[in-house]
């Protein structure tokens, strides 16, 4: 084609390759600027996206600080009868022999200890 | 006509334009290139701004206390609505309002008008599938406390402009506040936008930890909203610290106002209550042994000619401890008259009574203290026991959270940042420091304070009631008084100091009978949270045995 353009033309065979190259960086150039369009508009789409769904996350997270808010959880706790624990409640499980560690001493302290807290509630 | 004379002259008439375009060309290319390009770039380009949030602010365990969350409002633009009464009609729905609401609203101020703030993004999207012509939508963060009015004393609060204008938004306003992203757009014929590139990538700062604890702040504010149901006082506060490291737990207020916190910014005379700086003053200085007696003069006694100290109680002999017990004004100010005004004033001082202790709230007070050139004898009396001074509760809590710990007094510490907790001073030696803690034990087990008792648990603290001065008369008040109540538990290894001040309670007014129990009240609360077994084990033992 080129030899063609060539023999029509009156160019050299380096001159319309010259030409060719040309149109085609003219093509690339203007195919890049169409999909860096196509491109700016996604990204602006995605960016307000995002910033929407940040928005939700932030208003849900907030949603679940309400819910666990003090006061809101003891109006559900009223509700269900739930009255507050007093001290005197407090029991304190007998420890595992071998999670007590210590020497012999330790162990008797702990079993002599143990059952005389733990019958003031019984 | 020769041809080429011919062609000469059309050549000539053709390209006289010429230069006149060349200088139009160079006028526009050249002299007023910039110009140009940037009304061109204008028409179609823009900066657009995505606002940071403002830095949430949370409690020790990370609870949110602050959080900005975006939220939409939309306006209407009169100039472009053609028949106000059909767009009502069309907008109504959309919006979930009336459309007599809708027309009031249009109809009403200048061409902007606001037709809903504080909307969802649910709300957004729906809004927007009616297409409504007129009809504009704008983000905008707004600041939400989820927890409502607690603590909003500490928290403070934010403008419409999101600037902080009181309590921990205002003094951390600098950390709290986020650089916006700015972005380069263009817009096509159509009005849509294209991303073009990022300008500025902005700041989101930071989370900002307090060292308050939401669940026991709660317990502070829930015991001061029933005690003032109880006693119908004006206004009280509570606040708890970690005498270990002097990190303040919670800071209640009564009734909540976030424009002031009267923990910091309110100085009142304490009462009772600062016996133990004189108690220490004496101890410290090796001025007084454990069986020494001072005598109680029946309850009157003349400090100097016409000048009368009174107890609600006559006493006899009493040694320190006892004074303590049954906060006696005489006993205590013969203490004083043996510590001597200097020793008495060191020791305010190296309590930080008179200071501002630091703490990173705005509008702390400094309270009162009398110079030592004013202590005179009736002076120095009184100042003994709680008089003739003003103190703010943040420095009565520092100084028993030093009586707790063994003599240290900390910078009380609201900025949860892993920072090591910040020593001031020591105020004494700790042997006199521990012996004044137990002084204070049975304060509670057989003195003024026995209603801040817990059974099962060793508790230390000293009552207060003072007269509060008349602002008509400028005298003190007989009908009216501060009743206060300062301590700490488990008293073998404290970890809470508890102070609680009501202004003015109707009825009972004693320290002891309207402070102490809301001390006591969350200080059950804070051993069962943390599942603290009981100190006083022989107690447990017998209350076991009668069972």
């Amino acid at each position: 084609m080129i030899a063609m353009m060539d023999s029509r033309m009156g160019l050299g065979a380096g001159s319309a390759a010259r030409f060719a190259g040309a149109g085609a960086l003219v093509l690339f150039l203007s195919w890049q600027h169409v999909q860096a369009t196509r491109f700016g508009y996604r990204v602006e789409a995605t960016r307000r996206e995002t910033a929407q769904r940040r928005g939700r996350v932030a208003a849900l997270r907030v949603q679940i600080e309400q819910r666990l808010s003090p006061e809101q959880v003891a109006a559900r706790a009223e509700k269900l009868g739930l009255i507050p624990a007093s001290p005197d409640a407090l029991r304190r499980l007998p420890e595992r022999e071998s999670s007590s560690g210590g020497g012999s001493l330790a162990r008797l302290w702990a079993r002599r200890l143990v059952p005389l807290v733990a019958a003031t509630r019984s | 006509m020769d041809l080429g004379l011919r062609l000469s002259v059309a050549a000539g008439v053709s390209l006289l334009p010429l230069p006149l375009l060349g200088l139009r060309l160079a006028d526009l290319q050249v002299l007023r290139h910039g110009a140009l390009v940037n009304r061109a770039t204008n028409e179609f380009a823009r900066v657009a701004e995505e606002a940071a949030p403002r830095a949430d602010i949370l409690d020790r365990e990370g609870r949110v206390l602050a959080r900005s969350v975006p939220t939409w409002s939309c306006f209407a633009d009169r100039a472009m609505i053609k028949d106000i009464p059909k767009f009502s009609t069309q907008a109504a729905p959309a919006l979930g309002l009336s459309v007599r609401e809708v027309t009031l609203k249009v109809r009403g101020g200048g061409r902007f008008s606001w037709l809903r703030t504080g909307m969802t993004a649910e709300e957004v999207d729906a809004l927007k599938q009616h297409r409504l012509e007129a009809v504009g939508i704008v983000p905008i963060l707004q600041r939400i406390y989820p927890n409502g009015d607690l603590a909003r004393g500490v928290i403070g609060f934010v403008g419409t402009e999101g600037k902080g204008l009181a309590g921990a938004e205002l003094m951390l306003e600098k950390r709290l506040r986020g650089m916006p992203r700015k972005f380069e757009l263009i817009r096509d014929g159509a009005g849509h936008s294209i991303f073009k590139n990022q300008s500025e990538s902005g700041h989101t700062p930071d989370p900002i930890r307090l060292t308050l604890d939401r669940n026991i702040q709660y317990l502070a504010e829930e015991a001061l909203r029933d005690a003032a149901k109880r006693h119908s006082f004006k206004s009280g506060f509570a606040a708890v610290q970690d005498p270990r490291t002097g990190d303040i737990l919670a800071m209640a207020a009564w009734p909540p106002n976030a424009l002031k916190n009267p923990l910091i910014q309110d100085a009142f005379e304490p009462g009772s209550t600062f016996k133990v700086v004189t108690a220490l003053a004496a101890l410290d200085n090796g001025l007084v042994r454990p069986d020494e007696l001072f005598d109680g003069e029946r309850g009157r006694w003349e400090i100097s000619p016409g000048n009368f100290i009174t107890d609600h109680e006559g006493e006899g002999p009493m040694t320190l401890a006892q004074v303590l017990e049954k906060s006696s004004n005489i006993g205590i100010s013969k203490v004083v008259e043996r510590v001597g005004a200097q020793r008495f004033y060191r020791m305010c001082r190296a309590f930080g009574f008179g200071a501002k202790t630091g703490i990173t709230l705005p509008g702390e007070t400094s309270g009162e203290l009398k110079p030592l050139r004013e202590l005179t004898k009736v002076g120095l009396a009184s100042s003994s026991y709680g008089y003739n001074l003003q103190i703010s509760a943040i420095q009565a809590l520092g100084a028993y959270s030093a009586i707790a710990n063994g003599g240290i007094l900390w910078e009380p510490k609201l900025i949860h940042d892993g920072s090591a907790p910040l020593k001031v001073r020591r105020v004494a030696a700790e042997g006199p420091v521990r012996e004044l803690a137990l002084m204070l034990e049975n304060v509670v087990e057989r003195g003024t304070g026995v209603t801040a008792k817990i059974a099962g648990y060793r508790v230390a603290g000293k009552t207060g009631t003072a007269h509060k001065v008349d602002p008509l008369t400028h005298k003190y008040s007989a009908t009216s008084y501060t009743s206060s109540f300062a301590g700490f538990l488990p008293a073998s290894s404290p970890r809470w100091t508890i102070i609680v001040v009501l202004n003015d309670p109707k009825g009972a007014y004693y320290g002891g009978l309207t402070a102490a129990p809301v001390f006591a009240q969350i200080g059950k609360r804070l051993l069962v949270r943390d599942g603290i077994a009981p100190d006083r084990v022989l107690e447990s033992g017998l209350t076991a045995a009668k069972r």
